[in-house]
């Protein structure tokens, strides 16, 4: 009978039109939260996402005319790699180690070749696309190496078209042996090195730091530097000034490349605010739409809570009967609005996986925060709403 | 529950009770449970205006209303609700029954309020009044005489210490006038509750035992 009397005002289009409003001002709060923290695992996870999340550049001292020929001018002193360690952006900085030691590759059959190979190593945490394989013991004969996969392009575009060679591909490339002889005399060695891996971020050919560290030992040449010509830095936005005059300060030179993809990357950081705070200006139209829905519902039903009141019904009890009503309507819009999120969260995950980046297949836990939030904030206004409506007969 | 009156004038009536001899307004009355109260009073003196200020529904008034000790200025929202659900019951002039609803949902929706009577006692109470057969008729297609008897049953259907009548029987006849002062009188006499009946003419459908003239 209450029902009758305090709802029935109700057209059944128009409260379908304010859940409407609802639903999709809270979907979006929720996706655009999920969005934000989805490009923040992306930048910032745990994830291995660090292609995204951070610059790597390669930088080395600038040689000048005033330093040219000068020994142990453009290396990098243990005091260079602290200071930069504290340089502003800079994330982690490691050392680029090289060969000290003869290396001589050959290769023959159907693509002959003969040269001396220059190679390094860099800390595992820097290297890109790590081959499960990355690994080499002394008294092993084997030898795992990464390339860049721009010595591939050059051999596939440049150098094979141009010497009527066959073009080659990553897997076929990985099948090849390479014998390299390293050291001289009777003490050299010689090892089959296989390519494992192909490098997106760093130009040469590296090998493991424990190959480098035995050979530099047992092949080295005396008096060779040891200390590294170039490092290899981890920042966060390269494009910061300070970052840039710091640079600048110490005279080191890298790739300036690398420093747009960190404007890129701030420019979506601001979209994706923009977007957060358009959402939230949904959220709270699509709010008003429904509270306005209820205190209209109400409005419509004023003689019949008049009535009720005079009757004897106490002004809490028709509260809580309207609550009651219009609360589940709250909490299932909601609830329909978290499903659509999980679901995007989900496909969203594979998308990113085909292109070797890692997003968690459910929403992580600011998005969970908001829909509480959301809930707590709505299940207030309706409460309130509905309670002032109905004190005001 | 002890009713009593203190120096009460309606913000309407101010210049009228001023200047005219009021047995209720603007003097200092107090009425016991179990009494019979008869105010009679002419077309515009307040009958209308007594009941709602005494039920709570009007204060645009001065002087004090009194339930127990209790000024009903001072009574908020839902302690209102609980006088009238349990102190005090009311028959408007007007009816005010709900429209929309049947005769019989009309006693129900207060009937349930407080559960005290029975669905079966309810039903009783409008055969006795001779609705048997108007129990599903919307409110609305009611005669006024049915409505009033709908409302009488209504307001029989919770606990009560008062029983405040606002021209009850205006829309009856004769025979459903008495049928309905003895159900009224039997189950006042079951709360041992006291009635105050407001109307326009001197009558003798309760034993009063005070008579007051607005």
């Amino acid at each position: 009978m209450l029902k009758t009397l305090l709802m029935r005002t109700q057209h059944r289009s128009r409260l379908w039109a304010a859940l409407l409003a609802l639903c999709i001002g809270t979907t979006l709060l929720l996706l655009s939260v999920m969005i934000w923290w989805n490009f923040r695992e992306l930048l910032y996870g745990k994830n291995q996402n660090d292609t995204l999340g951070s610059t790597f550049l390669i930088i080395g001292k600038r040689v000048t005319e005033q330093n040219m020929g000068v020994a142990n001018a453009t290396v990098f002193q243990q005091a260079d790699i602290d200071s930069l360690k504290q340089a502003p952006q800079v994330q982690d900085v490691g050392v680029i180690a090289s060969n000290h030691f003869p290396v001589y590759a050959m290769m023959g059959g159907k693509l002959p070749l003969a040269t001396d190979l220059p190679l390094e190593c860099v800390p595992d945490k820097f290297i890109d696309n790590m081959p499960d394989d990355w690994k080499w013991e002394p008294g092993s004969r084997t030898l795992p190496i990464i390339i860049s996969s721009q010595f591939l392009d050059i051999y596939n575009y440049v150098f094979a078209p141009s010497q009527g060679l066959p073009q080659l591909s990553e897997s076929s490339v990985k099948s090849i042996a390479l014998n390299l002889k390293v050291g001289e005399g009777d003490s050299a060695e010689v090892f089959s090195a296989h390519v494992v891996g192909f490098s997106d971020r760093i130009g040469s050919v590296l090998a493991p730091q424990s190959f480098i560290d035995y050979g530099n030992k047992v092949h080295g040449k005396a008096g060779a530097a040891t200390a590294p010509s170039q490092l290899i830095i981890k920042a966060k936005d390269p494009s910061d000034t300070k970052f840039a005059d710091y640079l600048r300060h110490h005279d080191y030179a890298t790739n300036s490349q690398n420093l747009r993809w960190s404007k890129i990357r701030a420019i979506v950081e601001v979209v994706t605010s923009a977007t957060g705070i358009l959402a939230l200006l949904l959220m709270g139209i699509g709010t008003l739409v429904f509270i306005l829905f209820i205190e209209l519902t109400i409005a419509r039903a004023q003689h019949s809570l008049t009535l009720l009141l005079q009757v004897g019904y106490s002004p809490h009890y028709l509260s809580r009967f309207m609550i009651q009503r219009f609360l589940p309507m709250v909490f299932g819009t909601v609830a329909f609005s978290m499903i659509i999120t999980i679901i995007a969260q989900a496909v969203t995950s594979s998308i990113v996986k085909s292109q070797g980046l890692v997003l968690p297949l459910v929403p992580g836990w600011p998005i969970w925060a908001a829909l509480v939030i959301s809930t707590a904030i709505l299940t207030m206004l309706v409460t309130r709403s509905i309670s002032g409506a109905i004190k005001k007969h | 529950m002890k009713l009593s009156l203190q120096g009460v004038i309606p913000l309407p009536l101010r210049e009228k009770v001023s200047v005219a001899k009021s047995g209720m307004w603007n003097s200092s009355v107090s009425f016991n449970k179990g009494e019979y109260i008869f105010v009679q009073a002419p077309s515009g003196t307040g009958k209308t205006t007594l009941i709602h200020i005494l039920y709570g529904l009007r204060n645009d008034y001065t002087g004090e209303v009194k339930w127990q000790d209790k000024a009903l200025t001072t009574t908020d929202n839902e302690a209102l609700a609980t006088l009238r659900t349990k102190n005090i019951s009311v028959i408007f002039q007007d009816m005010r029954l709900f429209p929309e609803l049947t005769a019989w949902e009309n006693v129900d929706i207060k009937r349930r309020l407080t559960n005290t009577v029975t669905e079966a006692q309810a039903n009783e109470w409008l055969d006795r009044l001779g609705l048997q057969a108007k129990k599903n008729s919307i409110g609305a297609t009611l005669s006024y005489g049915e409505q009033q008897r709908v409302a009488i049953v209504r307001a029989l259907t919770q606990p009560f210490e008062w029983l405040l009548m606002d021209e009850p029987f205006s829309h009856l006849d004769h025979a459903n006038t008495k049928k309905a002062i003895d159900l009224i009188l039997e189950i006042v006499k079951i709360h041992n509750a006291g009635i105050l009946l407001a109307d326009l003419d001197e009558n003798n459908y309760f034993p009063y035992t005070q008579t007051v003239i607005l």
